[in-house]
């Protein structure tokens, strides 16, 4: 069943006494892009690293295609990865850059020229084959990181959060070309990232990791509709999910009625499968940009910051029972700031999590 | 403030900040060395003045077949240290950076300890260790010779032990320099290349040491010039002797300057020496820059 992609089976890692990765599972098929996200430190490069092979498996089992690699060489493993810092070999050419892996399996001169200058053409770095590292810029030399990659022609390629020392406008430049370069490759991609916005259009797969596990895997639109916990709920969106305290007042026929307990006059008919009983404590997500400003009643905030984005604005405030809040108004340009709202949610798009943080459906 | 008065305070502060070195350099430096200059175009003794007479000390250098032989030793003893005690620092530094933490900063001062010592402590732990009759390392030459051998009464062994004991004195500072530079080599390009599919071997001579050219080419150079300096330690363990077989530059300069009061004559050798020193550690280094460039 496992015979192309990359397979995880229950991988560990641990750094002397520190746990980092605690029994991972994944199967990314073949020709997928799939991401990682997850909050700083909780194991993304050092995952992507022992797909790489450049940190030990301390337990478990890693395959590429039908391999089980867990135990051999980075060489071995048919993968190529592009770091952060690009790590180029600033004392050779862009051209030996790229050339690098070929002059080292000792490749006749006429072929290290054709693959490389293919890769040159499809990355645009003909004219810059000559140049040394140092003489490029940021994207150029991202591209030429890249490029050393596709040289390889692997099996896998691995990025380990390539664009974040590019400016904003690169970025979004340069994240194109790597949906680009996916489609024409075909290749299996996993990606590392702290960006929402690289994650969301670049992913088939997003794997959000955090304490050394896997959270949720799914399709990106899936993760945002349908998150299986209060992390993930909060880790994808942005800004970030609204979390509101609320208990259970009653039970209507299709769910349950919800009372805030930062503004009890407020309670919500939740359509919910598995009713809790009267009384129990909930948390209660609803997204920024599915709460409504209206002129009947609902609940009121406090607007403290407001953020103008010209197209959409982020109104940061608090209810009256302190808790933070924030809503997105669009189109709408008055100045919110210091006054009293109104907002509903959508009801059909609050989550409901237990106290636990797991999902209530 | 006018744009003059901002100008005149500024040279102001700056002649009061460079004065003092100004003043120590032109009287402990400037002043010798002109002096030295002078001195060898005269037959000056040591103490007191002498009269002019040109280009004699030059011509008389150069006809001198002791000269010859100082300056052959110089580069004789060159030979058996400049290239080793890079190299053996290399593999010192390679090894040492292999280490983690704590362990490397031990391995690191111990190989280090050795420079802090003054020069007659070292001699005089040689000495010993080479001593004809109790020295500790007899036994060994003795098994790789057949037997002992007192080292420095012996024209073969006077010269490469004296180079040894010069490597094992002041190999520590090269070590923390090439340490210094293996360090500056980011770890990511290893692990680039070992994705790449380099062996340790490749990853030397494709990443390391062409990153770690510009340290070695100081080292390099560093060394050329301390050891054709070279002097104490031959003073110190051999004296010169025997037959002339350790007689260097340096030690021809002290002999005439010193013992036969000969200062003008010792000038000129010290002139001699300084322009030797000049044209080659300066041709090594271009020359190595054009190699790394290669
Ligand atoms: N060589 C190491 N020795 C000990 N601990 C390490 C080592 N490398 C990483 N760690 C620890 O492992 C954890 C995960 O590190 P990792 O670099 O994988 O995080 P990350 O998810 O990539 O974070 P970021 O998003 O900030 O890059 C961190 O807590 C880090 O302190
Ligand atoms: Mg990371």
């Amino acid at each position: 069943m496992q015979d192309t992609g990359v397979h995880l089976r229950d991988v560990t890692k641990s750094f002397g006494a520190v746990d980092v990765i605690r029994g991972v599972d994944m199967d990314i098929p073949r020709g997928q892009f799939a991401v990682f996200v997850g909050p700083s430190g909780c194991g993304k490069s050092t995952l992507l690293r022992m797909i790489a092979g450049l940190e030990d498996t301390s337990d478990g089992q890693i395959a590429i295609g039908a391999r089980d690699v867990t135990h051999e060489d980075p060489a071995d493993r048919g993968v190529a990865m592009v770091f952060q810092s690009y790590a180029l070999y600033p004392h050779l050419s862009v051209f030996e850059n790229m050339a690098f892996s070929l002059r080292l399996a000792k490749r006749p001169r006429v072929e290290v020229d054709e693959k490389v200058r293919r890769a040159a053409g499809i990355l645009k770095l003909s004219d810059h084959l000559d140049k040394k590292p140092a003489q490029l810029s940021g994207g150029q030399r991202q591209r030429v990181a890249i490029g050393r990659a596709i040289v390889r022609a692997p099996d896998v390629f691995l990025f380990d959060e390539p664009l974040s020392n590019l400016d904003a406008e690169l970025r979004v430049q340069m994240r194109l070309e790597l949906a680009r370069l996916h489609k024409q490759l075909g290749a299996t991609m996993i990606y590392v990232t702290h960006d929402q916005v690289e994650a969301m259009t670049l992913a088939d797969t997003i794997f959000v990791l955090q304490g050394g596990h896997v959270q949720q895997h799914g399709a990106p639109l899936d993760l945002y509709d349908d998150p299986s916990n209060r992390f993930v709920a909060g880790f994808i969106g942005s800004p970030s999910m609204n979390f509101f305290e609320a208990t259970v007042a009653g039970h209507t026929k299709d769910g349950i009625t919800a009372q805030l307990a930062g503004q009890p006059d407020q309670s919500f008919d939740i359509p919910l499968r598995h009713r809790p009983e009267q009384g129990t404590v909930l948390v209660l997500g609803m997204r920024p940009e599915h709460l409504m400003v209206t002129a009947a009643g609902g609940m009121r905030v406090t607007v403290d910051v407001a953020e103008e984005l010209g197209g959409v604005s982020y109104q940061h405030g608090t209810l009256e029972g302190g808790e933070a809040v924030i809503f997105q108004q669009t189109g709408a340009r008055h100045g919110m700031h210091g006054t009293v709202q109104t907002v509903t949610p959508e009801l059909a798009r609050i989550f409901v999590f237990d106290k636990s943080g797991d999902r209530v459906r | 403030m006018s744009k003059a008065n901002r100008r005149r305070r500024e040279l102001r502060a700056a002649g009061l900040l460079i004065a003092p070195f100004l003043l120590v350099f032109t009287v402990f430096f400037l002043y010798p060395t002109y002096k030295v200059i002078a001195l060898s175009f005269t037959d000056a003794p040591l103490i007191g003045e002498g009269t002019w007479i040109g280009l004699a000390n030059y011509v008389k250098l150069f006809n001198d077949r002791l000269f010859y032989t100082s300056l052959w030793n110089n580069f004789y003893f060159v030979l058996l240290t400049v290239v080793p005690t890079t190299v053996i620092a290399l593999l010192i530094a390679l090894a040492v950076s292999k280490l983690k933490g704590r362990m490397q900063a031990l391995v690191l001062t111990l190989f280090f300890l050795p420079y802090v010592l003054p020069v007659s402590v070292v001699t005089m732990i040689w000495t010993w260790m080479l001593d004809f009759q109790f020295g500790i390392l007899q036994p060994l030459i003795a098994a790789v010779t057949g037997k002992p051998v007192p080292v420095f009464k012996n024209p073969y062994w006077v010269m490469p032990m004296i180079a040894v004991v010069t490597i094992w004195w002041t190999n520590g500072f090269n070590v923390l320099l090439l340490i210094a530079g293996l360090r500056n080599i980011p770890q990511d390009l290893y692990e680039a290349a070992a994705l790449d599919g380099a062996t340790s071997w490749q990853r030397f001579w494709r990443i390391t040491w062409p990153l770690l050219w510009p340290i070695t080419a100081l080292v390099l150079t560093l060394q050329l010039i301390l050891q054709l300096k070279l002097f104490d330690q031959v003073y110190l363990l051999s004296n010169g002797g025997p037959f002339n077989q350790s007689y260097v530059v340096l030690m021809q300069m002290y002999r005439e300057a010193f013992q036969l009061n000969n200062g003008g004559y010792a000038s000129a050798i010290a002139m001699v020496l300084f322009g030797i020193i000049v044209i080659v550690s300066v041709l090594q280094f271009q020359l190595l820059r054009i190699g790394a460039r290669k």
